[in-house]
């Protein structure tokens, strides 16, 4: 495979994003979702690739460590694959409210900035690319319902560019102590030169700045208001696919670029109570997408709380912790896009609406772990991590993941002890046929993935390595290519 | 394809079919065909028997095989599915479906709930077990839930606590392969208990805990009765039956296989005085006399029931503990015989529900030439449930009383003792209110319940008596169940036991009891005045006439005396600590979700960075 196909996950979508408006009428409503085909396509051929060997990219044939990097892992393959299917899943076809156009553009932004996060393999790049996808969040935030979403989305573009701000800090910090920003490069010197209290320094600022988007505590107050008041569209996407692709790019760096004592102990903390906050938040919570807002805190606490273990088993529970997120929440969105307000409002919708009621009790018991569904080997996974882990901190954070659980059963059987109520006491609209359709394409993963559990484990494995492979990585971007073959192509 | 193969695919074939054609009027007999196939292969089963499925996950091997405390298991579970499937089969269920509920999810979540106790059942890991124990646990409120919303807010009540079970045992199934490095259950066997004493406290408290809420032992008890109790009658009965017997399940294997009963006796709290035995011994002594004194209070037979099912519990968990040969077979025999009275006493009571609308003590009373039958069955299920001759509870209960005296443990005896007192007391006072004294004018046209329900608790009564005459049916299947768990097997005769230290010959003691009854009867009809029948309406009480509008059936506040006496020892502790938990929660939840309420969170975020950078600096 020709590596340049990686510069089209970004060029494409953004391409056609500035383009779209040029398009004639008729034929507009299918450039973006070809496109989000083509990227499909194009992530399809990456994963294949990848799950051999990394694909790396030097666009413009400039060698790194100058010129920009483009780093396709198998997780990063899987991460393309997934913008493009989620970005199709919740496209804006006609009949979503008026400035279609503006919506269509921002949802491409949104997929080329995702796709450019997932495999850049530079802190500049980074930046770039999430300043782009933070641009095109608030604008699609902003198209949420009345005043209060209004607010919402100030609020969340204050704390949105603070935590840029605090990154770019960061990532001049490093960069002031490094001289270079490309991962490779700084995985070869950190070691080195970025130790003490500036390297930590380094780490926390662009810990706290990404972790905006990734809804991480102490600076994801934001999330609860966008995803209650935007549309479902966006608060799926958000909470599904920006927010683990922030969380993508902090794992990243972690594993490459801050290697130090303290920084697992720094996410373990910050993960666990971003868990606990989330989870018992959301135990209060009176309607159905608050309270998923706040779960889906919770459970990218839970995901923080998984890469803070060191090595791989890391690695594994933190990625099968954010795949299973990114497939389950953004259905249980989908759902609960008719179903919102308060709990009295859907008692007894399970009679009117049968199969969303099943789909929200099977996305929600997977949510919860309940085994055979995919969820359970997350948390498995998780716990497991952190149960062989010595004592103390990981081991509270265990005991965090196994309460908050409870809490979590709570609130979610609530949810469906109200569908199922025999109360005639349902104001709540019919459920949508495109939010059935579209979650039933989601459950039907879900338990594809349940059925072939042993399998997909292995591969979970391989790419959980894959992605801790520094001296990999760092020998693949490097190493100056051999005459013969393409430049870029992994030795 | 294995023996256990085809059981594990009937009962899917069964759960499937449930879903797909369970209201037709006629799917009871699939559904009986079905278990009828799995009590057959289960029975004739070589043991152990193997799973043809199993897969390697993470490291992890995860199969299924069945061996004999399993299997004893799993016949109850069939049996007492099968008893539930033919009651629904008839009148019952015509009502319940025209009534409106779904005939398809009662029989859907019924079969679930087989198909996931014998996933469980089977389990050859620990995370089989967990996948087993989870199916469970929704099934059982799938089933919980079924008919009423009070059934779903029941239900609904059971889900923090079954989750926390949950939770419990996964909590202890990661720490088990953190330190041991093995799930296999024959693995940890052997690796368990080498384990230092810290570790192994750990784990029995996790493990333990998540099997305590399941079976309801105190303090986690307060899901159970509601949750039993207005589940629909089948399943009530299923659920009172068997269900929550799976934790005691757990707890053998992790008590008796895993830990061994010996190294939990090395578990001391004060050293040479109490160890996590007694502590076990304890809490199963009063788990039994608990719950049953509040089953005396109650005024709803099916809640009344549902209190003994967790009281009786604790016979099988105590006689498990004390782990001598006589004392666990006791303790698992009387699963055995709980299942059959306790399916038979709420199949009866649901039957008087079906005839009169209400299971209130305080509005039945006289029904006993209405519906002969059911008095018959609530009858001998009240004898087996209160332990007497010639009843199977009498047996269960006799050899854990035995075990108690002769190892040496008097004041656990007595808690025994009491407990049953109060079990007779109680079931006294459901038979009466139910059957005996005053028949109300409305129920004087009641008739007996159709022969579609009383011909499931007939034989579930009659399988308690021949248990009871012959208990060496019952206790060849136990006697496998304890060499499976490495228990001392206790050697049994047909008639009961055969032992140096005292037999127990049911067959005799049964013989003579009727040869007694029969003595009576030939006094009473052969030698005594001849008797005059009259309508039970027909009542004088000195010399004046009683209408049946004059309430002289005693039933409300039935034992005011003794409640007199013991009423104040009612504390309602638990259900303080219940709802003071639930309170500490919503409040601890109010206070955060006012973090994600602050009005200026970029204040927070400053704030977090100069935490976080003075963190950086002074760590």
């Amino acid at each position: 495979m020709n590596p340049s196909v990686v510069a089209l996950v970004v060029a494409l979508p953004l391409l056609a994003a500035f383009l779209l408006p040029l398009v004639p009428g008729s034929a507009r409503r299918v450039v973006g979702p070809l496109v989000l085909l083509v990227l499909t396509g194009i992530g399809m051929r990456l994963w294949d690739v990848a799950s051999v060997a990394p694909v790396v990219l030097a666009v413009g044939d400039f060698l790194p460590p100058l010129g920009i990097v483009f780093y396709v892992d198998s997780v990063a393959a899987l991460f393309v694959l997934a913008v493009a299917l989620l970005c199709l899943l919740f496209w804006p076809w006609a009949g979503e409210g008026e400035h279609l156009d503006r919506k269509q553009s921002l949802t491409l932004i949104l997929a080329a900035a995702c796709g450019g996060l997932a495999v850049s393999g530079d802190l500049f790049n980074v930046y770039v690319f999430y300043e782009l996808a933070a641009v095109a969040s608030y604008g699609l935030a902003a198209g949420g319902r009345g005043a209060a979403g209004q607010v919402a989305t100030f609020r969340y573009v204050i704390l949105g560019s603070l935590g840029s701000l605090l990154a770019l800090f960061g990532i001049t910090l490093v960069y002031f102590m490094t001289g270079t920003v490309n991962l490779a490069h700084l995985a070869e010197l950190a070691p080195k030169a970025l130790v003490g209290v500036p390297g930590l320094a380094a780490f926390l600022l662009i810990l706290l700045g990404l972790g905006v988007k990734a809804e991480l505590f102490l600076v994801n107050a934001w999330a609860p208001e966008v995803y209650a008041t935007a549309e479902t569209r966006v608060s799926a996407l958000l909470a599904g696919l920006v927010s683990k692709l922030a969380l993508l790019v902090l794992v990243r760096l972690l594993v490459l670029v801050f290697p130090l004592p303290g920084t697992h102990e720094a996410l373990l903390v910050l993960g666990l109570l971003g868990m606990l906050t989330g989870e018992l938040a959301a135990y209060k919570a009176r309607d159905v997408r608050r309270m998923l807002a706040w779960s889906s805190i919770g459970q990218l606490g839970a995901a923080f709380m998984a890469f803070s273990v060191p090595g791989d088993a890391g690695l594994v529970a933190g990625i099968a912790i954010a795949l299973h997120h990114m497939l389950v929440k953004p259905a249980l969105f989908l759902l609960a896009g008719r179903w919102g307000g308060s709990l009295g409002r859907i008692a007894g919708a399970a009679r009117r609406s049968p199969l969303g009621a099943v789909l929200f009790v099977l996305f929600a018991l997977s949510l919860l772990g309940v085994p055979p569904l995919p969820g359970f080997w997350a948390k498995y996974l998780l716990l497991s991590g952190l149960a062989g882990q010595p004592g103390g901190l990981w081991w509270l954070g265990g005991l965090v993941v196994l309460l908050t659980t409870v809490v979590e059963a709570v609130y979610l059987f609530r949810v469906i002890g109200a569908l199922y109520s025999r109360d005639e006491g349902s104001v709540a609209a019919d459920q949508s046929a495109t939010a059935v359709a579209g979650s039933g394409m989601l459950a039907a993963v879900l338990l594809v993935i349940a059925l072939s559990a042993p399998v997909l484990a292995g591969t979970l494995d391989r790419m959980a390595v894959q992605m801790g492979d520094v001296d990999g990585y760092v020998t693949r971007v490097l190493t100056p290519p051999a005459p013969a073959v393409p430049i870029g192509v992994a030795p | 394809m294995t023996a256990l193969d085809t059981v594990l695919a009937l009962s899917t074939l069964a759960a499937l079919t449930a879903f797909l054609f369970g209201n037709a009027r006629s799917y009871a007999w699939l559904a009986g065909i079905l278990l009828t196939g799995q009590i057959v292969l289960l029975a004739g089963m070589d043991l152990p028997t193997s799973a043809s499925l199993d897969f390697t996950i993470f490291g992890q091997t995860v199969g299924w095989q069945l061996d004999g405390f399993g299997r004893f298991f799993a016949l109850i579970t069939v049996g007492a599915a099968l008893a539930s499937v033919s009651y629904m089969g008839g009148e019952w269920g015509e009502r319940y479906a025209a009534e409106g509920k779904s005939r398809r999810w009662l029989h859907g979540s019924l079969a679930a709930n087989v198909m996931a106790m014998l996933l469980l059942l089977a389990s050859k890991d620990l995370i089989a077990f967990f996948i087993g124990w989870e199916l469970t646990s929704w099934a059982g409120f799938l089933l919980m839930a079924q008919g009423t919303d009070r059934a779903l807010r029941a239900a609904l009540r059971y889900v923090p606590y079954a989750m926390a079970g949950a939770m419990a045992v996964l909590g202890g199934l990661v720490l088990t392969l953190a330190w041991t490095g093995t799930l296999d259950l024959d693995g940890l066997a052997s690796a368990m208990p080498d384990l230092g004493n810290a570790r192994l406290a750990i784990l029995l408290v996790l493990f333990g805990t998540g099997f305590a809420i399941k079976m309801g032992l105190l303090p986690f008890h307060l899901w159970q009765t509601p949750a039993y109790a207005e589940a629909p009658g089948a399943g009530t009965a299923f659920l009172g039956a068997i269900s929550s017997r799976m934790g005691l399940f757990g707890l053998g294997l992790l008590l008796v296989k895993m830990i061994t009963l010996s190294r939990l006796a090395d578990l001391s709290l004060v050293d040479g005085l109490f160890n996590a035995r007694d502590v076990l011994a304890w809490i199963a002594a009063l788990t039994i006399v608990l719950p049953t004194f509040t089953a005396l209070k109650q005024n709803d037979a099916r809640y009344l029931l549902a209190w003994h099912g967790i009281g009786q519990s604790g016979y099988m968990l105590l006689g498990l503990v004390v782990g001598d040969a006589t004392g666990s077979a006791g303790g698992l025999l009387h699963v055995f015989n709980h299942a059959t009275y306790q399916a038979a006493l709420v199949l009866s009571v649901f039957a008087v529900m079906h005839r009169t609308g209400t299971a209130d003590l305080n509005s039945l009373g006289g029904l006993v030439t209405r519906m002969p039958l059911t008095f018959l069955v609530m009858l001998m299920g009240i004898i087996g449930l209160a332990g007497l001759p010639p009843m199977n509870g009498f047996v269960s209960k006799w050899l854990v009383y035995r075990s108690l005296m002769m190892n040496g443990m008097p004041l656990l005896f007595l808690m025994t003792v009491l407990g049953t007192l109060g079990t007779i007391l109680s079931v006294y006072k459901l038979i009466h209110n139910t059957f005996l004294g005053q028949l109300r004018a409305e129920h004087e046209q009641i008739r007996e319940a159709p022969w579609s329900m009383t011909v499931p608790m007939l034989v579930l009564v009659g399988l308690g008596f021949l248990t009871g005459a012959a208990p060496g049916l019952a206790l060849r299947w136990v006697a496998q169940a304890q060499a499976a768990l490495g228990l001392p097997v206790m050697s049994y005769t047909l008639g009961g036991i055969e032992s140096a230290r005292g037999s127990l010959d049911m067959l005799w003691v049964v013989g003579v009891l009727f040869a007694g009854f029969g003595i009576g009867a030939i006094l009473f009809y052969g030698v005594g005045n001849r008797s005059k029948r009259i309508h039970q309406l027909d009542n004088y009480a000195g010399g004046h006439f009683l209408s049946a509008d004059v309430r002289y059936h005693y039933s409300d506040n039935f034992y005011a005396g003794l409640m007199h006496r013991i009423g104040p020892l009612y504390r309602g502790s638990f259900v303080w600590l219940e709802s003071a938990l639930a309170s500490a929660t919503d409040l601890t939840a109010t206070l955060m979700q006012a973090w994600y309420r602050q009005a200026v969170p970029a204040l927070a975020l400053l704030a977090a960075v100069v935490l976080g950078l003075g963190w950086v600096i002074w760590r």
